[in-house]
């Protein structure tokens, strides 16, 4: 067998022959998934019973508002539109063509707009929304539907036109409205009140205006009709239009995304890790430390004189033990709490059911795992380097949970620097949704990977601190 | 009782001699006076309409921020004081020398508190000291509705005073559990667990009646109730009864370490 085989055999050994870890390891696991389960069970929401709740064609939760002047069009056809001016506030605000099934919100649609700075963008069913030019106004429009398919077409001069993008809109029917529209997504502002931060949404407007509007259409163009697109509750700003000879100029306001709650249930029913982390924090400390207290290192340096490989050792069992009882804890936890939360108003249409299988999830279902094994590496390197474990098992458990306590009363701001520097950031990998500055718990504001690359960075500083140390100090 | 004042005496030597009580009294002096400072140089009114007094920050509890970091240095100190006699086996002579055990307890105790209370007390002296000086700059002063800190003000004396006497708790929660539970690391682990968890599973929890429910029983979250002077009836629990959840935490592991060291092989 060769050294460091050995090495791992005696780490191994010594880390499944102390009952107190093992039993530190187990209680992590039970922790984690009761704890997980209790926010489980004390969580609710009653989303899906608001009355601005908007779904979109696929179930999934939608904002759709905005101002729509149409008129139906029966079988395939086409609108062509010169937007000749956009005055807007906001950057991503559009004026373009649009076709959609009927004027609900939340009905199928595929549109073709300019925006101020964000180039020509095609968009459909709250799915779709991409880039597909590079202008601004005044710029050429066309929108063609064909059967299933609606084509869009972009050009300078409205001479020669180029096609920049097809989407299959299947289940359209025969009549659907089609016209000019114009939105203007709200202002978000950073709000300090009474101590905490909010998150306020200041609604906008934005006016365009359109010439050279052609509608091919099988049967006799109508008149254009107005209005406004929105949510059952009445839109804070109401759009309109003005005809003069050929020319159209159309104000709107609201926007047309997706606008998923930022509750994240998987994030919920990981709450457990910040509770079952502390006792992988007590084994790793340990797992160095308690060598310095009895005495060991010296029959552990004696029998293997590379103390480099000594810690490399420790380092992957503990890593790769903790790894499965995290990755144990946190699939238990996930597959235990989803259930509750569905049953407490985390339901589709505003929650789709989350499935290991989607990438996000399994990244914040594995990343938790991962987050336990980083935590004890940590620990690990921190007992090395301090060899005491008061001291090393405070620092530990005070970096990770003090700055996420902290960090609920400081400005938003401030609060998500402050977790960038401390290990802590690390629980931002727990979120399976996009990150959000508008919950209470700063860490959902924190990009997962960075968080996550924060927590890899205070491990491996600390293992290589301690690698360091261990050679140059004496045993 | 000719015991306890000997007693005192040799706890107080025992305290003194060893240096990491000093390292963590000044930690818990210089935490809470450097957090708080950090608090409050977030703070800005940028964001507030009208501005500033829009806002609403509670300053007070805001320049005591910093009882989040001091206190675990006295949480440490504390059950160090206890956990290092057992790992030194030190335990057996101090019960030989003196047998019955409930004054070596109530001893430690004594001196221990005294050395908390008063590195707490500077602590917060220095923390609202620093509240004095980097509120006014900036821009929370006395004419946008925020007058200089001052424990003549009742309800700052009130957030003051608590939250020396919420240190003071700490420590006996930290004597307590050590004589209870006898290791440095199962000590520390639990208590800090104790502490943290629930405020942080707090977090997460949408419920607000449930919410409110988890932090009325937290150790920390109840015990600093007592630290707010605005918005008292937005706490989870009110200021008294909340050092009251706190030292129900204390006074139980107090009285359980006392059993235990009463009752148990040393």
């Amino acid at each position: 067998m060769n050294g460091f085989a050995r090495d791992l055999r005696a780490e191994w050994t010594k880390l499944r022959s102390v009952r107190g870890w093992v039993l530190a390891l187990l209680a992590s696991v039970v922790l984690t998934v009761l704890v997980s389960l209790l926010a489980a069970t004390a969580s609710s929401t009653d989303v899906n019973a608001s009355g601005e709740f908007v779904v979109g064609p696929g179930g999934q939760p939608v904002v759709d508002d905005f101002h729509f002047v149409h008129q139906p069009l029966t079988g395939s056809g086409s609108i062509t539109a010169r937007v000749t001016a956009q005055r807007a506030v906001q950057e991503s605000a559009r004026a373009g063509v649009m076709i959609k099934d009927g004027t609900r919100s939340g009905a199928a649609f595929a549109a073709i707009a300019v925006t101020p700075r964000h180039g020509v963008r095609l968009l459909s069913n709250f799915t779709v929304d991409r880039t597909v030019g590079s202008g601004a106004a005044p710029h050429w429009l066309r929108l063609a539907r064909h059967g299933a398919e609606i084509t869009g077409y972009e050009s300078a001069d409205g001479s020669t036109w180029s096609p920049v993008g097809t989407v299959d809109l299947r289940g359209l029917p025969d009549t659907v409205e089609i016209g000019l529209f114009v939105n203007s997504p709200p202002e978000v502002r950073l709000g300090r009140q009474a101590g905490s931060t909010s998150i306020g949404e200041l609604p906008t407007k934005s006016t365009a205006t359109f010439d050279n509007v052609r509608l091919e259409s099988p049967l006799e163009p109508g008149p254009w009709k107005s209005e406004d697109v929105s949510r059952p509750v009445a839109k804070p700003i109401g759009g309109d239009l003005v005809q003069a000879g050929g020319v159209f100029t159309v104000t709107g306001s609201g926007d047309i995304a997706r606008d998923a709650p930022d509750d994240d249930p998987v994030a919920i029913g990981l709450t457990g890790f910040f509770v079952g982390l502390m006792a992988v924090v007590a084994v790793g400390v340990l797992f160095m430390t308690s060598e310095y207290r009895r005495r060991m290192i010296r029959t552990t340096f004696a029998a293997s004189p590379r103390r480099g490989r000594v810690l490399a050792a420790k380092a992957v069992v503990l890593g790769a033990v903790t790894f499965v009882a995290g990755l144990i804890a946190s699939v238990t936890a996930f597959l235990v709490s989803q259930p509750i939360l569905r049953d407490r108003g985390f339901a589709p249409p505003a929650f789709p059911p989350a499935s290991l299988a989607d990438w996000p999830v399994l990244r914040a279902v594995v990343g938790a795992a991962a987050l336990m094994a980083a935590v004890a590496l940590f620990s690990l390197g921190l007992g090395a380097i301090l060899r005491r474990s008061a001291g090393a098992i405070t620092i530990a458990v005070g970096l990770m949970l003090l700055p996420t306590i902290v960090s609920t009363f400081l400005p938003l701001p401030a609060a998500k620097l402050f977790l960038l520097v401390t290990p802590a950031s690390g629980f931002a990998i727990q979120r399976a949704k996009e990150p959000t500055d508008a919950l209470v718990e700063p860490w959902a504001a924190i990009s997962p990977w960075a968080g996550f690359g924060v927590l890899c960075l205070y491990a491996a500083g600390a293992i290589g601190v301690a690698f360091w140390l261990l050679r140059r100090r004496d045993a | 009782m000719i015991l306890l004042p000997r007693a005192v005496r040799a706890e107080w030597i025992k305290l003194r001699s060893v240096r990491s009580t000093w390292w963590l009294s000044l930690a818990a002096f210089a935490g809470l006076v450097a957090t708080s400072a950090a608090a409050l140089a977030t703070l800005s009114t940028t964001h507030c309409s009208p501005v500033p007094p829009g806002c609403d920050e509670d300053t007070v509890r805001l320049s005591l921020a910093g009882v989040y970091v001091g206190q675990i240095a006295v949480l440490v100190l504390a059950v160090l004081a206890v956990s290092t006699e057992y790992s030194t086996r030190t335990i057996r002579t101090t019960v030989v020398a003196c047998p019955t055990r409930l004054p070596v307890l109530a001893a430690k105790i004594g001196v221990v508190l005294g050395v908390v209370l008063c590195a707490g007390a500077l602590g917060v002296l220095g923390s609202l000291v620093a509240g004095r000086v980097i509120l006014p700059a900036n821009g929370f002063v006395a004419s946008a509705g925020y007058p200089p800190l001052s424990l003549a003000d009742g309800p700052t004396l009130r957030a003051a005073a608590s939250t020396v006497l919420y240190l003071g708790l700490i420590a006996l929660l930290g004597l307590g559990a050590a004589a209870a539970l006898r290791d440095t690391a199962l000590s520390l682990v639990t208590l800090l667990g104790l502490l943290f968890a629930f405020p942080t599973v707090a977090a997460f929890i949408a419920d607000e009646v449930w919410r409110d429910r988890v932090l009325r029983f937290s150790p920390m979250a109840a015990g600093l109730a007592a630290q707010a002077t605005k918005r008292l009836d937005a706490l989870p629990i009110g200021p008294w009864p909340g050092l009251g959840v706190l030292a129900a935490y204390a006074g139980g592991a107090t009285v359980l370490g006392a059993v235990l060291f009463r009752v148990r092989d040393a």
